[in-house]
């Protein structure tokens, strides 16, 4: 039995990560001022499962997968004062943490011993100090926002933005890669991006 | 300028780490240096978690879970965190290079510089695996004999510039290098240039130094 400590396993929780991210960031506040263990109940109970299926994939061990689990969640409770709402959603703080020691874990289970650590490349359980070299606020805030935007579009929308603003390609390419209309390629181009726009000026 | 980029895929796999070690090594350090690769990992990054957590049948098995949770509730907070890693400087020569912070770790630990051939130098820096990695130090006017690839060699431009007959590269610079390509790495900058290496295998060399095998990151005469 666990004491003070509700497991909603009743129902699974069908919501998307984007769909209860500002849920999740609550909820991580509340762990890391008052480390309410009712708040990470609802976090664990969220991304556990999922945390789960993803070390299975990658993995392929229940054990190792559970160890996964156990230690990203561990740091969760433990770190979550680390977590900037700014700078990302929760889905993404917790999948970079998962995926750095699941990098640490698998040079370890190779029994390789280089001196690679999964921190020097994504320090994501870092004090950020502030580094002149380093893209300015404004900049992250912008970029943050975008990455965020950019998810919630559309997916034919999110396509056509990704291989023109990401890969690069002419909206021709893009049109014939997709086999659609030049003119669909420009409409969705300048949908998406009026939608990024508006979706930045009401953010602010 | 940057102006060679690691492409989309490697970006998009170092993002979600499947990306063998030392190859994620050398594209992590180059997004140290370009804002722009930076960028796309922040975005692949978050479009994966979306796709890694997007499991609509999960539910919690109190089975599998409950004794997880309050043993992870009942750990002490910590509040410390691990300190942002500075930047740290190579010297070589009375000089001194500033790192990519991902390759901080190294400064400290590469081996000695031999000088290889006319006004190369190298040091190793040891990363285990079958991958040879090492900075190598071209003076002004110095370079590599001509040579092509066997296995593929990563290339970073931590400092400097040169040319290897194909394109002149800058600070920043990234590159791959396999069979297909033949090149004679030289650089004619005072200041000379710095790179960081990475090679899964030896490599060919095409002109009369048959004797100098391996790469460009591991020259030796026999
Ligand atoms: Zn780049």
């Amino acid at each position: 039995m666990l004491i003070g400590i509700t497991l909603e396993n009743n129902k699974p929780d069908v919501r998307k990560p984007k769909d209860c991210a500002a849920e999740m960031a609550a909820h991580l506040d509340t762990v890391a001022k008052e480390r309410c263990k009712a708040s990470f109940a609802k976090i664990f109970g969220y991304f556990a499962p999922r945390l789960r299926s993803y070390a299975l994939k990658q993995m392929g061990n229940e054990a190792i997968a559970m160890e996964l689990v156990q230690d990203t969640m561990s740091n969760v409770w433990q770190k979550a004062h680390l977590f900037n709402a700014e700078k990302g959603s929760p889905s993404t703080w917790i999948f970079t943490i998962a995926r750095n020691i699941r990098f640490d874990m698998l040079r370890k289970l190779q029994n390789r011993k280089e001196d690679i650590c999964s921190d020097d490349m994504w320090p994501v359980l870092c004090e950020q100090t502030a580094d002149p070299k380093e893209k300015s606020l404004e900049e992250k805030v912008t970029l943050q926002q975008v990455g965020e935007l950019f998810n919630s579009l559309p997916d034919k929308q999110k396509a056509v933005i990704e291989a023109i603003y990401i890969e690069g390609k002419s909206q021709q390419e893009v049109a014939d890669e997709l086999n659609i209309p030049l003119g669909t390629v420009k409409s969705r181009t300048r949908l998406a991006l009026q939608r990024l726009k508006d979706m930045l000026e009401t953010h602010d | 300028m940057i102006k060679f980029h690691p492409s989309n895929q490697q970006l998009n796999t170092f993002s979600n780490g499947l990306m063998a070690p030392a190859e994620s090594l050398i594209i992590s350090a180059h997004c140290d240096m370009c804002i722009q690769c930076a960028n796309k990992v922040v975005l692949y990054t978050e479009a994966h978690s979306e796709t890694v957590f997007d499991e609509s049948s999960q539910r919690l098995d109190p089975n599998l879970f409950g004794t997880m949770l309050s043993q992870i509730t009942s750990q002490e907070i910590d509040r410390g965190a691990g300190s942002e890693p500075k930047n740290s400087t190579l010297e070589l020569d009375g000089r001194k290079f500033t790192l990519p912070r991902s390759l901080n770790r190294f400064s400290e630990s590469i081996g000695n510089w031999s000088h290889l051939v006319g006004k190369i130098w190298q040091a190793p820096v040891n990363i285990g695996g079958d991958t040879v990695a090492n900075f190598i130090f071209m003076e002004k006017g110095g370079g590599v004999p001509e040579h092509t690839h066997r296995g593929t060699e990563m290339t970073l431009v931590v400092n400097g510039e040169f040319s290897d007959g194909l394109a002149d590269y800058d600070s920043g610079d990234f590159m791959v290098m396999d069979g297909k390509n033949i090149h004679t790495p030289l650089t004619k900058s005072d200041e000379g240039c710095l790179v960081f290496s990475i090679v899964d295998a030896p490599l060919h060399f095409t002109s009369g130094w048959a004797r100098l095998i391996n790469p460009f990151s591991h020259l030796f005469f026999k």
